[in-house]
Parts: C-alpha cells; sequence; structure tokens
C-alpha cells in the first residue's frame, strides 16, 4: 500500500503543475520563505526561478487581480494564502471580477486559476485564523470551490485544475489534514471536481467535507464496530458542483442523513444538502436532518472552549445514535477521550 | 495641420457623435444600461490610445466608450451591446460598463472603481516574463487613485518593473465629490515615492501634446520595461451616470464647464468638423441599425458561460 500525506500530496502536485504546466506561476506571501506554506512550496523558487515562483507584498486584493490579467495572456496563476482569513482581503476582486469575467463578456474570457488557502484550527488560532469561508466562495455564481479531504483528493483535483480546467478553482486546505497520511494506491478519480463515494452502507448517509469527512470514516467504523451499523459516507469535495444524484440516492436508500461540515451551519453546506433534500425529495426522509457544524460563535482561542468549538468523530457517532436509536441513543457507548486521542495525532503549536 | 492631428481629431469626433447619438436615442429606453458618457473626454483618449500598438492592452472602468472605440473596438457591436442585443460584444450581458474587444487589447472595463488597475499589473507582468514587446495602460479616474489597491499597484509595478502605464483621467469629480472633498495627496509626489516617472497634462484638448507624450511614454515603457504614470486634466460634460446635464444640481457650476467648452476643438473646429461629419454619421447609423435590428438573446443564454 502506498502511502503519503496530506501535506506531501500538496508539494507533488505543485511541482507537478509547474513541470508540466510552463505557464504555471506559484505566488503568495511566504511561497518563498523557508516555512513555505508549511513546506509545500519548498524548493520551487530554486527549481522553477523567481519569474514564476514568487513572495509578494502584503497587497490581497492587487494580488488576486493581478491574477485576472496574469490568466488573460495564458499564464496559470496559483496564488496561495497560508490563512483562509486573508481572502477577505481580496473579496472584491473574487466576486467582482474573477468569478464573473467569463460570463459579464459574453463567453469572450477565460480564467483559468487556482487560488489555495489554508484553513488554520487548534493551539489557539483564534477568530481570525480559522475561519472556514467555503460558503462564502461557493454563493457566488462562477466559482468552483474544492475542499479536498485527502491527498489522493489532493492530487486528482490538482493536476485536473492546472492541466485541463479551463475557470478559477478556489481550493481550502485544512490545516489538520496536513500530517494526515492517506492511501494512495487507489486509481486515480475520474471526476475530480465532483463529489466522491467514500464507504458504502444502509443505515445512515454522512455527507461530509474536507477533514470531517476523515471524522465521519473514523465514526462509521466505531459504530460497526460497537453496534454493526454501515454508515455510507460521500465526500462532498467540489462544493459548487456536487454528485446530486450520488446524494439523493443514497439518501433514498438509508432515509437518514448526517451533513459534516467544518463550517457554520446557516447558510452554510448544511444548509444547502438539506436544500437540495428539501426540494427535490423531501419523501425520502425517515428521519429529520442532522447537521455537525461548528458553533455558531468566532472561534474562540482558550483550549477548553475550542473543544466545544469543534464537533468531532464523537458528535458524529452520537447523531448516527440519535437517528438510528432514538431514545435509546443515550445508553450507548461513545468513543472515549483515549480512544478519540489514538486516532487523531495531537497538533502541536505554536503555529 | 498634420494627417496625424487630423486622424485623432476624426476618433475623437466619431465618439462624440456616438456619445450624442447614445444620448439621443435614451429617452426611447431602447438602450437599457446606464450609461456613463466620455463627451468631453474623447480627445485625450484618442490622443493616448492612439500611440498603441493592437497588442498592447488597456484595462479601463466603466466609462468606457471612448477607451472602447479608440482601441478599436466595433461600433456595431458595441451598440448592439448596449441595446441588449445577442449580437452585441457580449451577447448583452456586459451591457454599457463592460465593454471589451479582445482582438484589438481591450481587455475589460469594470463597474468597481479601481478593480481593473490589478488585472493591467498581471497583463503586464505576463508581458515581461513572455519576452513580449508589449505594454498595459490601466485608464481610470481620479477617484480610483483613493483605493487601496492603487498603492498596491503602484508599489508592484515598481518593485517588479512591469511594462504598465497608469493613465489617470482626472476630471475632478466622483459622482458628485470633488476631488478637494476626497484628497489630501499629490498624485506626483505619490508616483515619485513609489519610484515611478510621473506625467501630466493640464490640457486634456490637447490632442498634439498628449500624443507626444505618450509617445515617448510608450516607447520608453516598451524599452526599459519600467511603469509611469500619466495624470490628464479633463472635464466631464454629462452627469455622472445619464445623458443631460446637472448644473442645475448646485454640485458644479456652468462656468467652470464654460471654460473648457470655449476651446473644445469638437465643437470649434469646424473645418475638419464638416471635413469628417458626414462619414461618421454614416457610420454610426449603420451601427445604431444593426443594433436595432438585432436578435434579444433567448431564455438558453441566461445560464450560459457560468463556469
Amino acid at each position: 500500500m502506498e502511502t503519503i500525506s496530506y501535506r506531501d500530496a500538496i508539494t507533488l502536485s505543485m511541482r507537478d503543475a509547474m513541470r508540466k504546466n510552463p505557464r504555471a506561476l506559484v505566488y503568495g506571501l511566504g511561497v518563498t520563505d523557508f516555512t513555505g506554506i508549511f513546506g509545500t512550496t519548498l524548493g520551487l523558487e530554486k527549481e522553477f526561478g523567481s519569474e514564476r515562483v514568487f513572495d509578494t507584498p502584503l497587497a490581497e486584493e492587487s494580488m488576486t487581480g493581478f491574477a485576472v490579467g496574469a490568466a488573460l495572456n495564458g499564464l496559470y496563476p496559483i496564488h496561495i494564502h497560508i490563512r483562509t482569513d486573508f481572502m477577505l482581503l481580496a473579496m472584491n476582486q473574487i466576486v467582482n471580477s474573477i468569478a464573473k469575467y467569463k460570463y459579464m463578456y459574453g463567453g469572450l474570457f477565460k480564467l483559468p486559476m487556482l487560488i489555495r488557502a489554508v484553513i488554520g484550527r487548534s493551539w489557539g488560532q483564534g477568530a481570525q485564523h480559522s475561519q472556514s469561508l467555503q460558503a462564502l466562495f461557493s454563493h457566488i455564481p462562477g466559482l468552483t470551490v474544492i475542499m479536498p479531504s485527502s491527498a489522493r483528493a489532493v492530487l486528482d483535483a490538482y493536476d485536473h485544475a492546472v492541466n485541463r480546467y479551463k475557470a478559477p478553482v478556489i481550493s481550502l486546505e485544512h490545516r489538520a489534514l496536513y500530517d494526515c497520511t492517506f492511501n494512495v494506491s487507489e486509481k486515480r478519480n475520474s471526476t475530480p471536481l465532483s463529489s466522491h463515494l467514500v464507504r458504502k452502507g444502509r443505515d445512515v448517509t454522512i455527507v461530509a467535507t474536507s477533514i470531517m469527512v476523515v471524522d465521519a470514516i473514523h465514526a462509521a467504523r466505531f459504530v460497526k464496530e460497537k453496534e454493526g451499523l454501515d454508515v455510507e459516507i460521500i465526500d462532498l469535495n467540489c462544493l459548487t458542483h456536487p454528485n446530486r444524484e450520488m446524494i439523493l440516492s443514497s439518501v433514498k436508500k438509508t432515509g437518514r442523513l448526517i451533513v459534516a461540515d467544518t463550517g457554520w451551519a446557516p447558510f452554510g453546506v448544511c444548509a444547502e444538502v438539506s436544500r437540495l433534500i428539501a426540494t427535490t425529495a423531501p419523501g425520502i426522509l425517515k428521519a429529520p436532518i442532522m447537521e455537525i457544524s461548528m458553533a455558531h460563535s468566532p472561534c474562540p482561542t482558550a483550549k477548553t472552549l475550542e473543544n466545544y468549538f469543534y464537533p468531532d468523530m464523537g458528535a458524529i457517532v452520537n447523531d448516527i445514535y440519535r437517528l438510528i436509536f432514538k431514545k435509546r441513543a443515550g445508553k450507548k457507548e461513545l468513543p472515549s477521550e483515549e480512544y478519540k486521542k489514538r486516532l487523531y495525532k495531537e497538533f502541536k503549536g505554536p503555529f | 495641420m498634420s494627417t496625424a492631428y487630423e486622424e485623432l481629431f476624426r476618433q475623437a469626433l466619431r465618439i462624440r457623435m456616438a456619445e450624442e447619438k447614445i444620448a439621443e436615442l435614451y429617452p426611447s429606453d431602447k438602450i437599457q444600461s446606464p450609461v456613463h458618457l466620455s463627451i468631453g473626454q474623447e480627445p485625450h483618449a484618442a490622443a493616448v490610445i492612439g500611440q498603441l500598438r493592437k497588442g498592447d492592452e488597456v484595462f479601463t472602468s466603466y466609462r468606457n466608450h471612448a477607451v472602447y472605440l479608440a482601441k478599436g473596438g466595433d461600433m456595431k457591436k458595441m451598440f448592439a451591446e448596449l441595446y441588449g442585443k445577442a449580437d452585441g460584444i457580449s451577447k448583452g450581458k456586459a451591457g454599457s460598463m463592460h465593454l471589451c474587444a479582445p482582438e484589438v487589447g481591450m481587455m475589460g472595463a469594470s463597474a468597481i472603481v479601481s478593480a481593473t488597475l490589478p488585472h493591467a499589473l498581471g497583463a503586464a507582468y505576463a508581458f515581461k516574463i513572455l519576452r513580449k514587446k508589449n505594454i498595459a495602460v490601466s485608464i481610470t479616474g481620479d477617484g480610483s487613485t483613493e483605493e487601496g489597491v492603487f498603492c498596491e499597484c503602484l508599489n508592484f509595478a515598481s518593485l517588479k518593473k512591469l511594462p504598465l502605464l497608469f493613465v489617470i483621467e482626472n476630471n475632478g469629480l466622483a459622482i458628485h465629490s470633488h476631488i478637494g472633498t476626497r484628497q489630501a495627496f499629490d498624485l506626483r509626489k505619490l508616483a515619485l515615492a513609489y519610484n515611478i516617472p510621473y506625467l501630466n497634462s493640464d490640457e486634456g484638448f490637447d490632442m498634439t501634446s498628449i500624443a507626444l507624450k505618450m509617445r515617448g511614454a510608450a516607447a520608453r515603457i516598451r524599452k526599459t520595461s519600467t511603469p509611469m504614470l500619466f495624470e490628464i486634466r479633463t472635464c466631464r460634460y454629462k452627469q455622472h451616470v445619464g445623458v443631460s446635464e446637472d448644473f442645475d444640481k448646485g454640485y458644479r457650476s456652468r462656468s467652470e464647464f464654460n471654460k473648457w467648452y470655449a476651446r473644445d476643438p469638437l465643437v470649434h473646429n469646424k473645418k475638419l468638423i464638416n471635413k469628417y461629419r458626414s462619414g461618421i454619421e454614416k457610420e454610426i447609423n449603420n451601427a445604431v441599425d444593426y443594433a436595432e435590428k438585432a436578435r434579444f438573446p433567448g431564455r438558453g443564454e441566461l445560464l450560459k458561460d457560468v463556469c
């Protein structure tokens, strides 16, 4: 079995992008420093030169708008933000220019580009270094938003985006996934910009994003072992272009749905997946939809509060039990803290 | 009078007459798009853009009719676009504020003041690293220099030595707000602070002088791959948006306008006006006719080209 970390999958993808596409650029604050965006851009400047790989001023709007002019002239910009929160400084360009350039000009222009941004988590990242803003971006027509949940998803999506896809892609990478290792021996996914069936099951459907896919997998294993339940997991993966048929047919089969997202529930992924069911096939549900999301507050810094803010696989197990066992759910065994600790390598700060 | 001047004059007059035709048609409601007319600002547009090559790229804001026509955009398609027709430049999806003509290097126009500045930055960067001998030109108004992204772009253009010209059309107004209520800085000093050479013209109607300065600037930028900034004083004759005068609204006086009008070559050079008017009228009438006859986009167009 060939395994690789999420971080190494990104690093490989960046190098591959630069090798395969001589017009690709990698730029952003810190891409050429000694930390190289958590290691994912290390060595690129040396190999491909400082015209194609460069550090930038602290100027998110201009550096994002820069991608428009570059893409219009045949370059493939890969712009990297070490924290997703910084993208808010570039919303004018993302929403008013990039998302609309093709449509507004009647298809005369295309803007192939990739914006990578990292979602921080834990060790006191706090309110402005931890946000999962996928709902903001996915709301805007014209953007393609992905949240790769595994090394395989990274390898497939980035290669496709850089070498074949002709539109702007925003990829939100979860920092807590960087040190996770994944099996990459399975074959390439033929639809890298859509949803993926991660696990087959007949009892409950979980539609998840990003690191919540990993949590869902852990939860599914736990309830299989303890209660013999079979959970089906769909990795939403491409939030703007989900496989709606896959979700509908899964929920039709199981009748029970949990949506697990790294963002806030109101107006977010949970709301969107629920909308899909409510507007197309409300009758297929045997029970109300359960939503797993962040507490609807800014992210607190103190560890004790942070633990309440982030749901984990224990919350997913709890929701599965509530859906299946209803009133008897309280009597079922939840994963202990020790069990969970064995699963997650605790993230060590400071960054 | 030189042939070069006559060509600039003819281009400026052509833009003026096209704009006046839009004003004439506007009450009919056939043009269902907010228009920001370039009347008063055509001479410098013709003079600046007349010195560019086809492969040089221009990015501008919503007051873009002059830039579009001067860069070589098709007039028929422009009128059809204003009419919201499928045979318009962008199938009626752009309207007046987002004209473009990629085939001649008019790369887009934004309704968000200053949004196109960094687009020109990226184009200039592409020219530089792809070893093309083209230059990028950003044309925006005085209001755009107040946005944060303006300074970001000056910094990066200078830092990376990009073949980029910032043209600032200073008509002293941002919608209805006077420059004095908006700016505490001196644009020349601001450009120089970023090591960007500053050129200016206080007379937007002096096509000969502007063309001369522009020719020098374009050659220098092309040769040295370094940015420059060219500020041109001009006068917006009409209201911010729409086709009327608005001197009765109290925010600006007719006397300032009268000073500009008194020396407007497109009003006073009867000889050249008479020489070119009928030919231009014919072109404009053909364009309007084309727009009138063109079809509207159908339902199937609504969700096309989103992504």
